[in-house]
């Protein structure tokens, strides 16, 4: 059985100290064994500047077992699965321990956001390029932030199908987009150029 | 408190020397000495019954608590069991004639202080015939003898002890469990309201969300001794769990917390080695008692077999599998 008193009490204590953390966490419904976190990307890091939502379920036995989390945001970075958005971090797993809160699980997701662990990899494709072409990691990590976790970036797919439909190919669309930071505008510009 | 597990027929204020009932209570006045072999002796009986001065006496209970009471020491303060009731019967016409103390040439220490004051108040105030107890500064309560050094000494370190005991429950309020994050001692049931102390940290818990932890079921990839039997807090292994009512502030009082509680399990038969017919698996580092039903006390065998590598081990128990080990088959 959930220990619903305390997380009672882990929401107050999160709020409390969202000007100082950033983190947010709200359930999703009057069921407490759904919520939804959120945190800024961590300054200095390619997802500086994004917000990230992340699914939090409780499990029952909470707070004795460790909350599932996923990215809902799509995220790029080598221990966070591009496509489905699961977490690769020992503290959700076999280094949980009671003593932590969602709050201090989502500090450690952000912690892990501006410290990735290439070797121990959940998206191979990410581990890959992060350890090979960094540069090229860093931009697709600022892009899929620019393009997923910024409030102004949230039509970025309909930019993509807008530009589609003039007649280029999706994938030169959304390399060019993501070349040129996401401005519509000069994406056709280059588009047009080339 | 620790008195009142020892059996409900013996009165505990009598133990404290301020027993206001005298030889009329209900229970029986047993100096602390004879029960509790820590507390050191008083002799309270003999003048109790000395000063009583509204009840009749019973002589033979009399002879029976003067007998059976005074430890060889304090002998020395007593008149002749005989003498004890005369002086009794002579105390009580004294009394009546309005005059005592005047006339009394018995050592003062053999009066009882007068139990209205030692329990707070006295509505006699300075015309009472008993002396009054000087004040005791932890208590507030005027229950020190002035002319019994022993008990002063008893009664002070006992105060200072409930004191203590109080300033610690008090402190102890405050501490959050960090796994309910609940205040533990305000939980809503008596055996929640309990610590769970660790061995080797110092890091507060309530007895069921540690013992719960420490039980849960290890989930894949999770190891009992790095993830479970640690401190949630700082993660430092611990082997055991020590249930306490108050929380420590040195680590002095935690030892005490500790000690007292492996005496209490080792005064408890193990039910697993069962006076010898069962097996325990925790063997001799068991923290309950292994005696047999004649009061025997398991003895501690360690085996040592020879290891392999050279070195030697101790063998809980002997298996067939130790031996065949280094056995080839050809």
């Amino acid at each position: 059985m959930i220990d619903f008193a305390r997380v009672q009490k882990e929401l107050q204590e999160c709020s409390k100290e969202i000007d100082t953390s950033g983190i947010r966490v709200s359930p999703k419904s009057d069921n407490l064994a759904r919520l939804t976190g959120i945190i800024p990307g961590p300054l200095g890091t390619p997802y500086e500047g994004g917000s990230f939502e992340i699914d939090i379920t409780l499990p029952d036995g909470y707070p004795f077992e460790p909350p599932k989390m996923k990215f809902v945001t799509k995220v790029w970075h080598p221990n966070i699965s591009s496509q489905s958005g699961a977490i690769c971090l020992d503290i959700l797993k076999d280094q949980w321990s009671p003593a932590l809160t969602l709050k201090t699980a989502l500090l450690s997701v952000q912690a892990l956001l501006s410290a990735p662990e290439p070797d121990d990899p959940q998206d191979a494709v990410v581990a890959q390029q992060y350890l090979r072409e960094y540069q090229t990691f860093v931009g697709t990590a600022r892009y899929w932030t620019e393009s997923f976790a910024k409030a102004s970036s949230l039509g970025v797919e309909e930019k993509v199908q807008r530009l589609v439909e003039m007649g280029f190919a999706d994938s030169l669309v959304r390399s060019t987009l993501e070349a040129v930071g996401g401005d519509e505008n000069l994406a056709l510009e280059k588009l047009l150029s080339s | 408190m620790e008195h009142v597990s020892r059996g409900s027929t013996i009165c505990t204020y009598y133990q404290k020397g301020i027993c206001s009932y005298g030889s009329r209570c209900r229970y029986e006045h047993v100096k602390a000495s004879q029960s509790d072999s820590s507390a050191s002796s008083s002799s309270m009986a003999p003048h109790q019954s000395l000063t009583s001065d509204s009840v009749p006496l019973d002589h033979t209970s009399t002879n029976k608590i003067v007998s059976a009471e005074c430890p060889g020491s304090s002998r020395t303060f007593l008149p002749p069991i005989k003498q004890a009731w005369n002086l009794e019967s002579r105390h009580h016409e004294l009394l009546d004639n309005g005059d005592f103390v005047g006339s009394r040439s018995v050592n003062p220490a053999e009066h009882s202080i007068c139990s209205f004051a030692a329990a707070g108040n006295c509505p006699r105030g300075e015309k009472c015939p008993h002396i009054h107890g000087d004040l005791c500064p932890t208590c507030g309560k005027h229950c020190l003898h002035p002319f019994r050094p022993q008990e002063r000494d008893e009664h002070i370190k006992m105060c200072e002890k409930k004191q203590k005991h109080l300033e610690a429950l008090k402190h102890s309020q405050e501490i959050e469990c960090s796994v309910c994050l609940d205040r533990v001692l305000s939980k809503p049931t008596a055996a929640e309201r309990k610590f769970g102390l660790l061995s080797e940290c110092d890091h507060p818990f309530c007895i069921s969300c540690i013992r719960n932890w420490r039980s849960s079921s290890p989930s894949s990839g999770m190891d009992v001794n790095t993830a479970l039997r640690t401190c949630p807090i700082c993660r430092k292994l611990s082997y055991f769990v020590i249930p306490s009512v108050i929380w420590y502030c040195t680590p002095e009082e935690k030892q005490e917390i500790v000690d007292s509680y492996k005496a209490k399990l080792r005064s408890i038969d193990c039910k697993h080695f069962n006076f010898g017919n069962g097996n325990c698996p925790f063997g001799t580092s068991c923290f309950y008692k292994h005696a047999y039903r004649d009061g025997r006390l398991e003895e501690v065998v360690l085996r040592h077999i020879g290891a392999e590598d050279g070195e030697t081990v101790i063998a809980k128990n002997i298996r067939l599998s130790d031996f065949l080990g280094d056995l080839r088959i050809r």
